[in-house]
């Protein structure tokens, strides 16, 4: 038995402590030691990630699984079960590199109860490791509801003007969908021949079909509800645009980079994992709702002039993709959607994360996120306009970019699934057109006389060069991801 | 064999008996009464302990009472609750150090282990009014206006539904011919008679009264509010929870034997799911909107037996099935976190109101800098409340969902959920209040010792049943299927 897994979770949640108290002490030691505990999270998250790779799990098998009994009396029981597949194992890196590079970004834009803020980010991390790596359902639940927890404070503590509002609607509503999510579970366990909580017990009664497909309309709705207030799906998106507003841009980056992962996650690990024959049916509406998002996501991108209400709205877009591709595989069988899903969720993470972070520096140095404001960054602050055009390619899906392959791949699932879903092909250039509007307004413009701003240094064009460069590396070695995603997207399309 | 049981009860009734006599010898001062009751209601909590967790089966005073694990958690429960309070009246009642205060507590706690494990109607009667005449003077203690309404209304209210439990024991004895429960329900099934359904719901109208059961919990937000916080603390997680062990003993004996009413839409398991529904929403609501934190935390206290009363829909649903056996244990399960999570909560009001002298909503702003220990305390307490992982009320509610989630009572799990999203509008509310808005002052206030370390321990018990909750689940386990046979 590894223990690989629990140390992933374990390590942050123990040394959320710590490093409160050793920032409470000396602010740059507790930096010191945050920036040290991230990178080797991010090691072990690396280690995780390259044994997937190399040898990945066969569909419906995981890699470095662990299971203990936690309770059990009479009818009940649980397990504490965690293990990792082609699905996770991404999601798994990408969110231990963003908080590297969060903590990194942070030293300068937060200012105020670091020790609190320290501690918090590592409470997330190891939440957000145990939603992904979590095999049994109500071990899922907890992990999915423990990250609200650091995420209420940092909007609330260190958010902007509206931070209190912006934090308990996010709390309620997320809090809202996730109890309708985990009363799904219950009623599909309860209705069980044997009931079981463990995700690979359940796929194996799948398989042999002993779930009838009655049973998985209910927890289908509920997980969809719970899962579309995390991705957010349009309409159920209103708390996304307040706290990403008020949010601090490092934690935007996560709010956007990780949090969102978890709805894309939720959905094709769950709702399609063990409910395949519900979600099989009703796989139109679901790609339907995706398109609707995309489309809806692109076009009030379009109209915000705050900018990071844009790419608030941007990831909105790109999250419909996550959708769209996920069940296009179910209707048309085209492995590509899936596999095309799983890569959108990680190039989206760094993309975006990129551009909040931007959004960021440029507040703190223009001193406004107004795109009609900000004039003439090309000649004012060079370094940060070219990182802001590189990460608007990224996040628009131009080629080197792998974004753009991600998107293609999800787009060819969806032309396969339905001759209609071309109409999809339009969401990436109306992208492209409120990417380009807004370096047109910023970056191309004339600069004001009078206005003296400071560009970044290079030591954070090199922290911003971590965001971007796997993204070109990746359009290139694209198999790191899509080898061990295709046995998922196998399987995942398999299953009765 | 020693009887713990016998050496409890001599404790608790010396300690009621002869506390009030230091004030007699003018030796009531510096709390000495309070520190003999602490140490006797510690006695007294490891003797229970030892006899619940090693059972011994010797039968105690006849019939009277059947020492059972099921009674020897409810009797933990409250004297746990009770030491806590004997504890934080050290200094919250520093100012009227009065033997009298601790005597009455003493009797309380007395009432409520013998309740606890009573198996007849009678001595049951007899210890609910133990328990609860101590109360209604403890109620009215702070000799203040508030505290005497509260007093005054408390014990009407108390009076009348001991009146009705009465008339139901009558109606009860009138038709079986006796007082032993399990010989009324027997009677109850083998004659069948309208009286009986009069009588079974008018146990559910007296127990409601206490265990504040919507529509009898009208006196329940101006009693805790009006009575000396740590009484408050009292009425909310120690004797309405031996409203419960009352109902659980009669309520549910009648429903695994007897359907109350012929009619299918009149059933135990639905009068139970409408009075829960009811419980839970009209008290999350209510809570919403209240200025003051007693007014808050009694509402949250209404909404919580809402939940409790779950697990006694799945148990009268379908008694002897699977489903049942997780409901009831869920109840119980709910009935100790709730103890702890709600004793936690009242007490840190408590200490804020000793503190700050203000018991508004505005005192909070801020708190977590000026009162961390009682903020943070205050904040574990109303996360397991809501109900979110991983504290001890998650699991209660997990499995009092579950017991419900895939039937009939559907609606009523879909109902607990909503309702637990809900109240997290109220708790989450505060706990923003407290951390992230600014207060008048960012000063430190003292928080006295004994006070941290009732918290200390009771945040304990919530995080720590939450992580590894497989014991005391094992532990309600195996009482609810001692009971249950």
């Amino acid at each position: 038995m590894s223990y690989v897994l629990s140390l992933l979770i374990a390590l942050p949640l123990v040394a959320a402590p710590f490093v409160y108290l050793a920032t409470r002490g000396d602010k740059r030691l507790g930096v010191y030691l945050s920036l040290g505990l991230s990178v080797v999270v991010m090691l072990i998250a690396g280690y995780v990630f390259w044994q997937v790779y190399s040898s990945p799990p066969p569909g419906g098998q995981y890699l470095l699984q662990e299971k203990y009994s936690w309770i059990s009396f009479s009818s009940f029981g649980l397990n504490y079960f965690l293990g990792t597949d082609g699905l996770s194992s991404p999601l798994i890196f990408v969110s231990a590199l963003l908080t590297v590079l969060v903590i990194i970004g942070s030293r300068k834009l937060i200012d105020h109860h670091e020790a609190e803020y320290y501690s918090l980010i590592f409470l997330f991390e190891g939440a957000i490791m145990g939603v992904f790596t979590s095999l049994n359902l109500i071990l899922f639940y907890i992990f999915w509801e423990i990250v609200l927890i650091p995420m209420f404070f940092f909007i609330g503590v260190w958010g902007g003007p509206r931070r209190k509002y912006a934090a308990m609607k996010f709390i309620i509503f997320t809090f809202a969908g996730s109890t309708i999510m985990l009363l799904g579970f219950l009623y599909f366990y309860m209705g069980m021949p044997s009931p079981s909580f463990d995700i690979p017990t359940i796929q194996a009664l799948l398989q042999t079909h002993q779930i009838p497909v009655g049973l998985e309309y209910l927890p289908l709705l509920a997980s969809f509800i719970g899962f579309a207030v995390k991705l957010p799906l349009v309409p159920f998106h209103t708390w996304l645009p307040d706290a990403h507003v008020e949010a601090p841009s490092p934690i935007s980056v996560l709010l956007a980079g990780v949090l969102l992962k978890m709805g894309g996650y939720g959905f094709i690990r769950i709702s399609i994992g063990l409910f395949p024959g519900a979600s099989a049916q009703y796989a139109w509406i679901f790609l339907a709702l995706g398109l609707f998002s995309m489309f809806y996501g692109a076009v009030a991108a379009l109209l915000q002039k705050d900018l990071k209400k844009m790419i608030a709205f941007t990831s909105i877009n790109h999250m419909g993709f996550v959708l769209f591709g996920a069940y296009a595989t179910l209707i048309s069988g085209s492995v590509l959607g899936i596999e095309g899903a799983i890569f959108q969720m990680f190039t989206h993470a760094l993309a975006v994360g990129s551009l909040f972070m931007l959004s960021g520096y440029i507040q703190h140095q223009a001193g406004t996120r107004e795109i009609p404001l900000l004039k003439g960054l090309g000649t004012t602050m060079p370094r940060t306009a070219v990182i802001l055009v590189l990460g608007a390619a990224a996040a628009m899906g131009l080629p080197p970019f792998s974004s753009f392959l991600a998107e293609f791949m999800v787009i060819v699932a969806g032309i396969s699934a339905s001759a209609y879903a071309a109409i999809s092909v339009l969401v990436p250039v109306i992208t492209a057109g409120y990417f380009l509007w807004m370096i047109k307004r910023t970056v191309l413009s004339q600069a004001e006389a009078g206005h003296e701003v400071h560009d970044m240094g290079w030591s954070d064009v090199a922290a911003f060069a971590v965001y971007l460069v796997p993204l070109i590396v990746l359009i290139v070695t694209s198999y790191l991801i899509l080898t061990p995603a295709l046995p998922v997207a196998q399987f995942l399309r398999g299953l009765p | 064999m020693i009887d713990y049981l016998t050496i409890t009860v001599v404790l608790l009734a010396g300690a009621g008996l002869f506390l009030p006599l230091l004030q007699v010898f003018r030796m009531g001062k510096r709390n000495l009464a309070g520190y003999i009751l602490a140490l006797v209601l510690a006695t007294a909590l490891a003797l229970i302990g030892l006899f619940t967790f090693y059972p011994s089966s010797v039968p105690w005073a006849g019939s009277l009472i059947i020492p059972d694990q099921l009674g020897g958690v409810f009797a933990l429960v409250t004297v746990g609750v009770t030491l806590a309070v004997a504890v934080a009246s050290f200094d919250f009642q520093k100012s009227t150090s009065n033997p009298v205060y601790y005597g009455l507590l003493a009797f309380t706690a007395l009432g409520m282990v013998l309740l606890a494990y009573s198996q007849d109607l009678l001595m049951l009667f007899v210890s609910w009014e133990l328990m609860s005449l101590p109360t209604y003077v403890l109620a009215g203690f702070d000799k203040k206006l508030r505290s005497n309404e509260a007093s005054v209304k408390y014990a009407i209210i108390g009076a009348m539904s001991s009146a009705v439990i009465l008339y139901a024991i009558s109606l009860a004895y009138g038709l079986t011919g006796s007082t032993q429960i399990s010989a009324v329900v027997a009677g109850f099934a083998s004659h069948p008679s309208a009286l009986a359904g009069v009588a079974t719901l008018l146990f559910v109208a007296g127990f409601g009264f206490k265990m504040s059961i919507v529509p009898f919990h009208m006196w329940i937000p101006d009693a805790y509010e009006g009575a000396p916080t740590t009484i408050s603390t009292l009425l909310a997680a120690a004797t309405k929870k031996a409203g419960f062990i009352a109902a659980i003993r009669v309520l549910l004996a009648i429903t695994t034997l007897y359907a109350v009413t012929k009619s299918p839409l009149f059933t135990m398991a639905n009068v139970f799911a409408v009075l829960a529904l009811l419980t839970m929403t009209v008290g999350n609501i209510s809570a919403l909107t209240q200025k003051s934190m007693t007014r808050l935390l009694a509402y949250s206290s209404i909404a919580q037996a809402g939940y409790i009363l779950i697990g006694f829909v799945a148990f009268s649903n379908a008694p002897g099935t699977s489903a049942a056996t997780l409901g009831l244990t869920g109840s119980v399960f709910h009935v100790i976190n709730h103890a702890v999570m709600k004793g936690a909560a009242f007490l840190a009001a408590a200490l804020v109101l000793l503190q700050l002298k203000r018991a508004d909503l505005g005192a909070y702003d801020g708190l977590g800098k000026r009162m961390p220990i009682t903020a943070f305390t205050l904040a574990v307490a109303f996360l397991g409340l809501a109900g979110v992982p991983p504290l001890s009320g998650f699991w209660s509610k997990l499995i009092l969902v579950l017991s419900v989630a895939n039937g009939p009572f559907g609606w009523l799990a879909l109902a607990a959920i909503l309702n637990s999203a809900f109240s997290l509008g109220y708790y989450a509310w505060i706990i923003k209040r407290m951390y992230i808005d600014e207060g008048e002052s960012t000063a430190r206030v003292k928080e006295p010792l004994w006070f941290v370390l009732i918290f200390a321990i009771m945040v304990g018990l919530i995080v720590g049943i939450g992580l590894f909750p497989q014991q005391v689940i094992n532990l309600v386990s195996n009482a609810v299927t001692g009971y249950t046979g």
